[in-house]
């Protein structure tokens, strides 16, 4: 196999073209989402209502216990045939949300309990509610201990958002499946998009260290 | 900021470049070589000395090659007829079971020998790789959702969304008719998202809608148009398996002189598709 240079530049900026439309949007929606509903698990695996515990342990174990591609096509297949027929993007990002929740509320949580009991106490005493000890001092720290994990979460959403190919995304990797289809040029294409997959995550990465260096502020040395 | 991402990225690019490098390296070794390993083709030879003829297949594409009863053996026509092949050749079939949009990627990194997949003869792959005489003949039917009153021909699917396999040849032809495509792993997801109404129709051969339709009726789709040309589907090689090319054809000559093809043929379609 000789390497077709020509190719491998006409066909770069097509699969930037897709991991900008495709694969960093479908990302960083499904990362936000996530966060969100991560927090709720989080905060209810916390809480000493039993139900609510309950409900959050129930959901992390089925998200945890379960691949992402069986929870993309029960969502995007399944689910039609009980008349809920989702469009394929919004699909894609219930399914991302859903999965990132999972895992990013165990992180959130552990991330909660590491902040010293101490820290919950001196809020009482300056008669802190709860709520409001949780948000000014907690979770600030939290935020803090549990950014280079949920960056960890969120490069690996970057790449498993490929799997978005398989129900009609079209992202980077597909992008470069109907390249190389049209060119019979696997390999290279493959591993174009394996290095464009690559740049992405080095630029995320950056990123990270600095959400790290501005958050450290909030923490109690 | 800047001045420290940049050498980040200067050594993405150079080992990025590193390995590209490498690649093209290898590649030059092994072509002037000669005896190349995996990226060439096939000998007769070293099938014969292996005594197994690796083949690339689906197993999921009914009636060509699937499981029984869904979880059972591997089957079907195109199955049999590559089994039957191998005897004439005195080695065993073993097969690979890849999704189809992998298949030719997998040909061409020697995962496998040869492609029994219905396979159709086109121009472009005729430049790509070798194949085989032929040993299917059959049209490609436009299908639609039973009560779809918009599609009636091929120029009808111009604007119209498809379902078709990424590297298929139906995908090309639904391009060529103007449709807009979406990429599917087969027929089986292409009648789901007819079903659903997320595709407006789907090309596929008229022998594995037939199948479809004896097996599991469905009264939800139907045919609405039919190639004229019909496409020939033969097995698939890398380039550089001449010998075994060769002796394949001399198998499946023998195998349509015995009657074998005509016989596995009418096992799976009660007619025979394996000559013109």
């Amino acid at each position: 196999m000789d390497i077709d240079w020509d190719l491998a530049l006409t066909s770069l900026w097509p699969l930037i073209q897709g991991g900008l439309t495709g694969t960093i949007p479908l990302s960083l929606a499904s990362m936000a989402l996530g966060l969100v509903l991560a927090l709720l698990v989080a905060l209810m695996r916390l809480s000493s209502n039993r139900i609510a515990s309950g409900i959050g342990r129930a959901y992390v174990s089925v998200i945890r216990g379960t691949p992402l591609l069986v929870q993309l096509f029960v969502i995007f297949y399944g689910l039609p045939s009980i008349g809920l027929t989702i469009p394929p993007w919004p699909s894609a990002i219930i399914a991302f949300s859903l999965n990132v929740g999972g895992y990013a509320a165990e992180i959130i949580r552990a991330a909660i309990l590491s902040v010293p009991r101490g820290q919950w106490e001196a809020g009482h005493t300056i008669g802190m509610s709860r709520t409001l000890t949780l948000r000014r001092i907690i979770l600030p720290q939290a935020a803090r201990v549990s950014v280079p994990p949920l960056s960890n979460t969120f490069i690996s959403l970057v790449k498993d958002s490929s799997l978005a190919s398989l129900i009609l995304v079209t992202e980077l990797f597909r992008q470069a499946q109907e390249i190389a289809a049209f060119s019979q040029q696997f390999m290279l294409l493959y591993i174009e998009a394996a290095a464009v997959y690559w740049v992405f995550c080095l630029v995320l990465s950056a990123g990270q260290s600095r959400i790290e260096k501005r958050l450290d502020r909030y923490v109690a040395h | 900021m800047i001045s420290r991402r940049l050498p980040l990225l200067g050594a993405a690019t150079a080992i990025v470049l590193a390995v590209a490098g490498c690649g093209s390296s290898a590649s030059t070794e092994s072509a002037s070589g000669g005896a190349s390993e995996s990226a060439g083709g096939t000998t007769l030879a070293e099938i014969q000395e292996s005594g197994v003829l690796t083949v690339g297949t689906e197993g999921t594409y009914k009636p060509f090659t699937y499981h029984e009863g869904g979880a059972g053996e591997l089957t079907g026509y195109d199955v049999e007829v590559i089994s039957a092949v191998a005897e004439k050749l005195g080695v065993e079939a073993e097969f690979e079971e890849t999704q189809w949009d992998a298949i030719f990627a997998g040909l061409e990194a020697g995962r496998f020998d040869v492609i029994a997949n219905q396979v159709s003869i086109t121009p472009e792959r005729e430049e790509a790789y070798a194949f085989s005489e032929p040993y299917t003949y059959s049209n490609g039917v436009i299908v639609t959702s039973a009560d779809n009153s918009e599609i009636a021909s091929f120029e009808d699917l111009e604007g119209k969304t498809t379902a078709q396999s990424l590297t298929s040849n139906w995908y090309e032809l639904a391009q060529e008719s103007g449709a807009q495509v979406e990429a599917v792993e087969g027929w089986a997801q292409s009648v789901t998202l007819l079903e659903q109404g997320r595709v407006d129709a789907t090309i596929n051969d008229e022998l594995t809608f037939l199948d479809y339709q004896k097996s599991t009726p469905n009264e939800a789709i139907k045919v609405v148009a039919e190639t004229e040309d019909q496409s020939r589907s033969a097995l698939t090689f890398r380039q550089g398996s001449d010998d075994l090319v060769e002796a394949v054809n001399t198998a499946l000559e023998e195998l349509s002189t015995d009657g074998t093809l005509a016989e596995i043929s009418e096992k799976y379609f009660g007619e025979d598709v394996s000559a013109e």
